[in-house]
This record gives C-alpha cells, sequence and structure tokens, in this order.
C-alpha cells in the first residue's frame, strides 16, 4: 500500500513543479534578470524571498529558474531514454552484422569516463541549457542502449514473438505491439531514475560555474548565494528557497524511481508490508 | 573463468577506448573557443606585448598545424612526458600528483569508511527486510541519497562551522602553517567535516545495492535448501548468503576506488579543499590545456582499468561468470 501512495505523492509533487513552471510568468512578479529594488533586502516588502546582491527578486528568479531546471533535468533524461530504447530494441531485434558492429563500438566507448568528458564537452560547446540537456542525453544513452539491448534480444526470441512472425505480422508491428510493451517496465524506471540524475548532475554544473553564468537556474542561484556569502551573513532567504527546490523535487523523482522500481521488480519489494 | 584469447581482446578494446579517450579530449581541448592569452592573460593586463604573445604560441608548440601537435602530444605521452602547464610553468604529472595527494586525504578515508559501513549496514538490512529497524533505515537511506552531495556539504558547512563553530568553514590548514608549519592534526581537524559527509554518502550508496543484493540472495534456491537441511541461520547468513551477496559489491567497490582518481569537485569547491577537483575547474577556466590533458589522461586510465579489473575479478569470484561467456 505505502508503495502507492507514495507514487501518487511523488507524482502530484512532480505536477506542483511542472506547473509551477509552466505558469512562471503568471507568478512571477517580476522577470528573473530585471533589477527591482535595493540589493540584498530582507524577505517582505513585495518581495517574497528578499532580493539578491544586485537587487533582482528572488521569488521570481526561483520561479524562472524552475523552466530551466526542468528542461535540463526531464529534457536529458527523455533524450537519453528514447535513443537508448529506440537504438536498443532496434539492436536487439534485428541482431546481424550491425549489432555487432555497434556493439564493438559501445564496447571502445563504455569506459570513457563520462563526467570528465561532459565537464570539456560543456565548455567547449558555448555552454547554454539546451546543448547541456543533449550533451548529458546523449552521453548517457550509450550505458542506455546495453540495458535495453539484452532485454530486447530476449523478447524477439519468446515464443509469442515467433508466433507473430509466423502468421507474417510485420517487423514494426512485432516491435511496437509485442517487444516496446514489455519493455515498458525497464524504460520507465530508467527514465524516472535519470531524470532526478541529470537534474542533480545539471544543478552541480551550473553550481560550480561552468555553464552560462547568465542563465538563471536553481544551481547558478546557490553558486552566487553561496559565492556572495549569503551564509555568513545571515541571509537564509537568499539561499535556501534554491536549495529546497532542488531537494524537493529530487526526492519526489527518487522516492517515484524506487517505487516504480518496487511495482516492477515484485523482488524487491516481496518483504516490504 | 577467463578465456585467455577474450581477455587478449578485452585488453585489446580497453587500449583502443584510452586512445580514442585521449584523441578526444585533445581534439576538443585545442578547437575550444578561447585560449590561455584571451581567456586569462588579456583579463590581467589589456595590453600584451605582440612578441610575447609569438613566443608563448611557439614555446608550447601552438604554431604547428594541430595535427603535427597531435602527433608530438601522442609520441611525448607514449614516452611518459605529459607536458608543461601554461599557468605554472611546471611540468604536469608531478603538479597533478600534489593536488592528488591533497584529494587522497579526505577521499581514501570517507571511500573506505563509506564502502565498509554502508557494506555491513546494507547485508543487516536485507537479511532483516521486511522489519520495522530495516524500513526505517531503507527511507532514511534513500531521502539521505536523494539530496545532491553539493547542499549537504553547504548545509553542513553553515550548521557544524558557521552555527556551532565545531569546524573551520573551509580550507586545509590553519593560517598557523605559516609560523608553526603543517600540523597534521590540524589538517585533521579540516579534514573531519568534508570526510564524514563523503562517508556517508558513499554508504547510502552502498547500501542501497548491497541490499538488493541481499533481498536477491536469499530468495534463491539453495538458501530455501540450507535452511530445509537445518543449517542454523547463522551458518545460512555467513556460509551462504552473504558470500553471494556480496558479489556484486565487487564491481562497485572496484570502481568507486578507482573514482578517487576524480576527485569531487563539489565537496572540494564547498571546502575550499586543494585537491584534484578544484584544479581541473581552475585550469578549465583559464584554458591550461596541458594541464587538463594531464588530468583527463589520468582518469581515463583509471576508469579504463577499473573496468577491465572488475571483470576479472567478477569471473574469478563466481566461476559461474565466464569472462565473455556469450561470444
Amino acid at each position: 500500500m505505502t508503495r502507492n501512495i507514495l507514487l501518487l505523492l511523488s507524482v502530484a509533487i512532480l505536477c506542483m513543479y511542472f506547473a509551477i513552471a509552466a505558469c512562471a510568468p503568471f507568478i512571477a512578479p517580476y522577470t528573473a534578470s530585471e533589477i527591482t529594488g535595493a540589493p540584498l533586502q530582507p524577505p517582505g516588502n513585495g518581495h517574497l524571498f528578499g532580493t539578491n546582491q544586485v537587487g533582482q527578486d528572488i521569488f521570481s528568479q526561483l520561479v524562472y529558474g524552475a523552466q530551466i531546471t526542468l528542461v535540463f533535468g526531464f529534457g536529458s533524461a527523455l533524450l537519453s531514454v528514447a535513443i537508448s530504447t529506440w537504438a536498443g530494441t532496434v539492436l536487439g531485434y534485428y541482431g546481424g552484422r550491425v549489432d555487432e558492429v555497434v556493439c564493438r563500438i559501445l564496447d571502445v566507448m563504455m569506459p570513457i569516463p563520462t563526467f570528465p568528458l561532459l565537464i570539456v564537452l560543456t565548455a567547449f560547446f558555448n555552454p547554454g541549457v539546451i546543448q547541456v540537456s543533449i550533451l548529458m542525453g546523449v552521453l548517457g544513452s550509450i550505458h542506455g542502449i546495453r540495458l535495453i539491448r539484452a532485454p530486447a534480444l530476449s523478447l524477439s526470441q519468446t515464443p509469442f514473438v515467433e508466433g507473430a512472425k509466423s502468421i507474417g505480422a510485420s517487423d514494426f508491428h512485432i516491435i511496437s505491439r509485442h517487444i516496446l510493451p514489455n519493455l515498458m517496465p525497464i524504460v520507465t524506471t530508467k527514465f524516472v531514475s535519470s531524470s532526478q540524475h541529470y537534474l542533480v548532475m545539471g544543478v552541480g554544473l551550473s553550481f560550480i560555474g561552468l555553464w552560462d553564468t547568465m542563465t538563471v537556474d536553481w544551481g547558478s542561484m546557490i553558486q552566487n548565494a553561496y559565492a556572495y556569502g549569503a551564509l555568513s551573513l545571515g541571509l537564509w532567504w537568499w539561499i535556501l528557497p534554491p536549495g529546497i527546490a532542488v531537494v524537493g523535487i529530487s526526492l519526489a523523482l527518487a522516492l517515484a524511481g524506487y517505487s516504480l522500481e518496487e511495482i516492477f521488480n515484485p523482488r524487491v519489494g516481496v518483504n516490504r508490508i | 573463468m577467463i578465456d585467455g584469447q577474450y581477455l587478449l581482446r578485452r585488453i585489446g578494446y580497453s587500449g583502443a577506448a584510452f586512445f580514442v579517450c585521449v584523441t578526444i579530449t585533445f581534439f576538443i581541448l585545442h578547437l575550444m573557443p578561447g585560449d590561455y592569452i584571451t581567456n586569462y592573460l588579456l583579463s590581467l593586463s589589456n595590453t600584451l606585448p605582440k612578441e610575447a604573445v609569438e613566443q608563448f604560441y611557439q614555446q608550447y608548440g601552438l604554431d604547428r598545424p594541430l595535427p603535427e601537435q597531435y602527433m608530438i602530444y601522442i609520441l611525448n605521452i607514449l614516452q611518459g612526458n605529459w607536458g608543461y602547464s601554461y599557468q605554472y610553468g611546471l611540468p604536469v604529472f608531478p603538479m597533478i600528483m600534489e593536488k592528488l595527494s591533497w584529494s587522497l586525504v579526505i577521499l581514501l578515508p570517507a571511500t573506505v569508511t563509506g564502502i565498509l559501513i554502508g557494506t555491513v549496514l546494507g547485508a543487516w538490512s536485507g537479511w532483516k527486510s521486511g522489519g520495522k529497524k530495516d524500513l526505517a533505515l531503507f527511507n532514511i537511506m534513500i531521502v539521505f541519497r536523494a539530496i545532491p552531495e553539493f547542499w549537504w556539504a553547504i548545509m553542513a558547512v553553515w550548521i557544524f562551522a558557521f552555527y556551532l563553530q565545531w569546524f573551520p568553514l573551509g580550507g586545509f590548514t590553519s593560517i598557523s602553517v605559516l609560523t608553526s608549519g603543517m600540523d597534521p592534526w590540524d589538517v585533521l581537524y579540516h579534514a573531519i567535516l568534508p570526510i564524514g559527509l563523503m562517508a556517508s554518502f558513499i554508504a547510502a550508496g552502498n547500501y542501497y545495492v548491497m541490499r538488493n543484493s541481499m533481498i536477491a540472495v536469499i530468495g534463491e534456491d539453495y538458501i530455501t535448501t540450507a535452511r530445509a537441511k537445518g543449517l542454523d541461520e547463522r551458518a545460512v547468513l555467513w556460509r551462504h548468503a552473504l558470500k553471494n551477496a556480496l558479489l556484486p559489491m565487487a564491481t562497485m567497490t572496484t570502481f568507486q576506488i578507482a573514482g578517487i582518481i576524480m576527485g569531487n569537485v563539489f565537496i572540494e569547491t564547498v571546502f575550499s579543499w586543494p585537491g584534484i577537483g578544484l584544479l581541473t575547474t581552475e585550469a578549465l577556466s583559464i584554458r591550461d590545456l596541458p594541464l587538463l590533458e594531464g588530468i583527463f589522461l589520468l582518469d581515463a586510465l583509471m576508469t579504463i582499468g577499473a573496468m577491465l579489473t572488475a571483470d576479472i575479478l567478477a569471473s574469478y569470484l563466481d566461476p559461474r561468470i565466464r569472462m565473455g561467456g556469450h561470444d
């Protein structure tokens, strides 16, 4: 029972984040980069969380930052899962020469350390949100293809697929009606866990200042507040809101991921009553 | 067991991966917009004498065509010459080793204790799975792991160093180092907070894997058999369950130990710890190419080595895994 409640709760939290991001222009009183008043104001006086060191409204930055953070979190996860599902299914189903060549290439690509490569590539492509999301998605799919290919391969040798073939079903029909539905549990779980992973990684990259510093997202807000000594000056309203926002969505995604894993993989959850 | 031919092929792949990695980093770094002069020196002074710039390019061979630079670079690293840093003018390898030793001061104890604590707790939790204590621990670990590491670090600095003032705000030694020399106790005093934090974070990750592996093993038929033939629970745990449940941990710990080399950018940034992670971001922002190439070379070497080691280790520990069995 608990896992269903947890799953619903985390989905509700995620919906709230998406709603805030989608309605940002209606919720936020100012734009993210607009200078709205005296710098370093405490909360109140039209500024829910006060203002930062140049007088930008922290609440508005938080609301607009949700858009950026959600785009790179879910965008890169979507891209990565889409590439790995497509490539994994096609390779696993058709096999043959192409499969062998791609697997050899993956063998060579697998040991390449992802995180340093990501840092270098981020610096190389004039780092904007879209570029970083695409990079994270493409790099992440290297491991994902392997993950999807193995079950796709074993599914394509099952009796029901052979049966479908024998009555003359087309490859497209078999893949879309018989193989993909059976892969959905893995794909969904992978998508949720990758979103959490990429979201935290993106916020982290932006926290260590490897992005375009003009883009306001939660990581750069935390970095900005931290670098200007918000903690030692006691300006908690500057650094806590973006931090709590990141923690909230990361927790919701993690809980959703674990609940899904328990639902799809009953053995992990068999002892959990 | 390991098939000799397969092992040779794996070593071949690893070599190819290393070569690909070195090539990618070389070309990306050299084609990157901005260089040391434009990104760093020009920010210090607006006018640089043209001769000085030309001499810099010539000294580091940057005036030659890129393919030639690449050939020279490959030949040099094969001979163990990793180049000279632009900013410091020092050989790259000793520089990296110096920063790496500072990273190791916090990462080595953190990784070892983290792995031990995580494995023990995970084994216990998996063995007792379903109980109240297991569920409580499991939920705590999930929540702990879900929160970004750098946010924990910021909160730790805020609470323990700023409000409670139990620990220093950052850095690796007190100012007294200038008069009385380096004091190991002083370094330890600065290191406790980052070590504790990273150890808990690593422990939470290992806990999850170990717990899952333990639960999977408990469901196996041979555990039922062991119980059915009347073995007492302790023998089942120590002789049958634990040994098998530890198998996936071998792979995981190999990677974690290799990962020490990369440092921890987030922890080092928050605690101003002068390790390899901080060196990387600094070198990247001022475009110190030889230094960056050196760091990535080391990273690639360690990751690729770890992957090979993990595979060999797994097939020795579990004879059922014949390395490359399926092909």
